[in-house]
């Protein structure tokens, strides 16, 4: 055990748990723990990591891997913060969504959908978020090969002129 | 009786900013509330993508008005952690400092919008006039009023020398007398009491259940706050305390941020009175090398946490921005169910909501069927013109 016992304490325990389900766990320096998670088993992770003290979900990071996209689980006790990096391939990436154990990660999840194109299983249907409602279906901004001057460039409307 | 459902927002006189409630009421009551954001998307993530990190740094603190330093130094914090940079300790000090001006200026502020939104106008021009002092403060200290542009990488921009110190702890004082009164004031006057008690309820599992973050999290007992749980600048050498109260109501928001203003002036005259010594700033390469780390800071309206993954070049791969509304946003429906629509705009001016709104002035000209953007020359032209014609000479200026 190093200088970091409770963030060790937390890595181990989330291991013998969860084996295989969470993988690559790292202690990156005081109150930062990392690690990789099963999209499947996420929701249960993240319940029993809210009856252990982490209860409140700071926010779900969108991120373009390449071939995989990613959704990282930022949870927090308020002192330290495990992220959870949850992987789904490009080619159908679907999650399953965590509104049953955190009710407020609503607008993170749809966050997801319409900047990632990350299918959110169990979201319930309502009015996109946080894109506007005549912004063109299946373009996802966060993605790498989303290019801003690309969907300028088709839009004709949004041309600006400057005098 | 029957329900009825109705739009408040994203244009509403009682908003300040775009956001859309979907209100179904039952006479005067209101039984659920739905809740539509968006309106004032920027895409500045993905803009953050393709500029460097010191540009960025302009960037990320346009996100929010009132909180530009709070954003800038979560985001700093993150840059310095991966470029693996020693901060100096005075530009620790400096930071620290500023966020709590900023903390003070956003607080009296919201005191004043409370009480501008119970029909308390009195209140509103008192604290905006007290406000004043605390911009004349940032302005003295930075030459700007709400974006301070203190922050660089690796230190902070501007050193504070000995009669500003002098100048701050002298408005410092004045404030600290004007908040004992405020503080009397939201405990004993009838008017406010009225109209924040029991209104707005958000009890203690539900406000851990949806999330929420900073004065609205604690005024329902919840002891969150990033300063003490996780500290970052010099928060861990202070002296202060973290404030909570346990009326779950508008009352209990009032009173937290009221009493923070309090510890604020604490940490500021600490801060003042042992300024470190030595250099305020330390050269940080351009290029950062690969990793990635988070990194969370008290915000005038709560925890606000930012994510940062580099990849050797000069410019991020992706930066992701978490502001306290977002937050805090979820509890609000709750907080509105229940409730009397006359009760609306001061239930969700009680979380202190901050949709960033700055823009570009655009004008839409159905002549030419086309938007146009001003440069600062056309808007300068355009408002000396204006000025003329109600007999106001500016060009001469």
């Amino acid at each position: 055990m190093s200088e970091f016992e409770k963030e060790e304490k937390i890595k181990a325990g989330l291991e013998a748990k969860f084996p295989g389900a969470v993988t690559n766990a790292l202690v990156q320096r005081k109150n930062r723990v990392w690690l990789d998670a099963a999209g499947e088993k996420l929701p249960e992770i993240l319940a029993w990591m809210k009856a252990g003290g982490f209860n409140h979900l700071a926010t779900v990071t969108g991120f373009d891997e390449g071939e995989n996209l990613g959704a990282y689980y930022h949870m927090t006790d308020t002192k330290i913060i495990v992220t959870l990096k949850v992987k789904t391939p490009r080619a159908n990436p679907s999650i399953p969504s965590v509104l049953s154990v955190f009710p407020g990660a609503v607008s993170y999840e749809k966050e997801l959908e319409d900047m990632l194109g990350i299918k959110v299983q169990g979201l319930p249907p309502g009015r996109r978020y946080p894109l506007a409602e005549d912004f063109p279906v299946g373009q996802y901004p966060l993605r790498k090969d989303w290019k801003t001057e690309d969907y300028l460039a088709q839009q004709p409307s949004l041309k600006t002129e400057t005098k | 009786m029957s329900k009825i459902t109705i739009p408040f927002g994203p244009q509403h006189p009682a908003l300040k900013e775009p956001e859309n409630f979907m209100l179904v009421l039952e006479g005067e009551q209101i039984t659920s509330a739905g809740i539509n954001l968006g309106y004032n998307h920027r895409g500045m993530e993905k803009a953050a993508e393709g500029r460097t990190y010191i540009q960025n740094l302009y960037l990320i603190e346009r996100v929010c008005g009132i909180c530009s330093h709070s954003h800038t130094t979560t985001y700093i914090t993150n840059v310095e952690e991966l470029a693996k940079a020693e901060v100096p300790q005075r530009a620790l000090a400096i930071r620290t400092l500023f966020a709590e001006l900023e903390r003070v200026h956003s607080h009296l502020l919201w005191l004043g919008v409370a009480g501008y939104e119970m029909g308390f106008e009195t209140l509103f021009m008192y604290t905006w006039r007290d406000r004043e002092q605390v911009l004349d403060c940032l302005e003295l200290l930075s030459g700007n009023r709400v974006h301070y542009s203190i922050n660089t990488l690796g230190g902070v921009r501007r050193d504070i020398t000995a009669e500003q110190k002098a100048e701050v702890l002298k408005r410092i004082k004045y404030l600290e007398e004007r908040t004992q009164y405020y503080i009397k004031l939201a405990t004993q006057e009838p008017t406010v009491l009225a109209r924040t008690a029991n209104v707005g309820k958000l009890p203690y599992d539900v406000a851990i259940e949806r999330g929420a973050v900073g004065p609205t999290a604690r005024a329902s007992g919840v002891a969150r706050d990033v300063r003490k749980d996780d500290p970052y600048l010099l928060y861990a050498q202070l002296d202060f305390n973290l404030i909570t109260h346990n009326t779950n109501d508008v009352f209990g928001r009032l009173v937290v941020r009221a009493l923070e203003l309090v510890e604020s002036y604490k940490i500021i005259n600490q801060v003042l009175n042992n300024l470190p010594e030595g250099p305020v700033a330390v050269k940080v390469p351009m290029k950062v090398a690969p990793g990635e780390c988070v990194n969370h800071y008290e915000a005038p309206r709560g925890e606000d946490i930012h994510y940062l993954k580099s990849n050797g070049t000069d410019k991020p791969e992706r930066l992701k921005v978490r502001a306290p509304t977002l937050a805090n946003l979820q509890s609000v429906a709750y907080m509105l169910e229940g409730g009397w629509l006359a009760d609306v705009p001061l239930v969700i001016a009680a979380i202190d909501p901050c949709m960033s709104c700055t823009d570009r002035a655009a004008v839409w000209n159905p002549k030419k069927g086309k938007t146009e953007v001003y440069s600062w020359e056309e808007m300068r032209k355009l408002g000396i013109e204006q000025y003329k014609r109600r007999g106001v000479d500016f060009s001469r200026l």
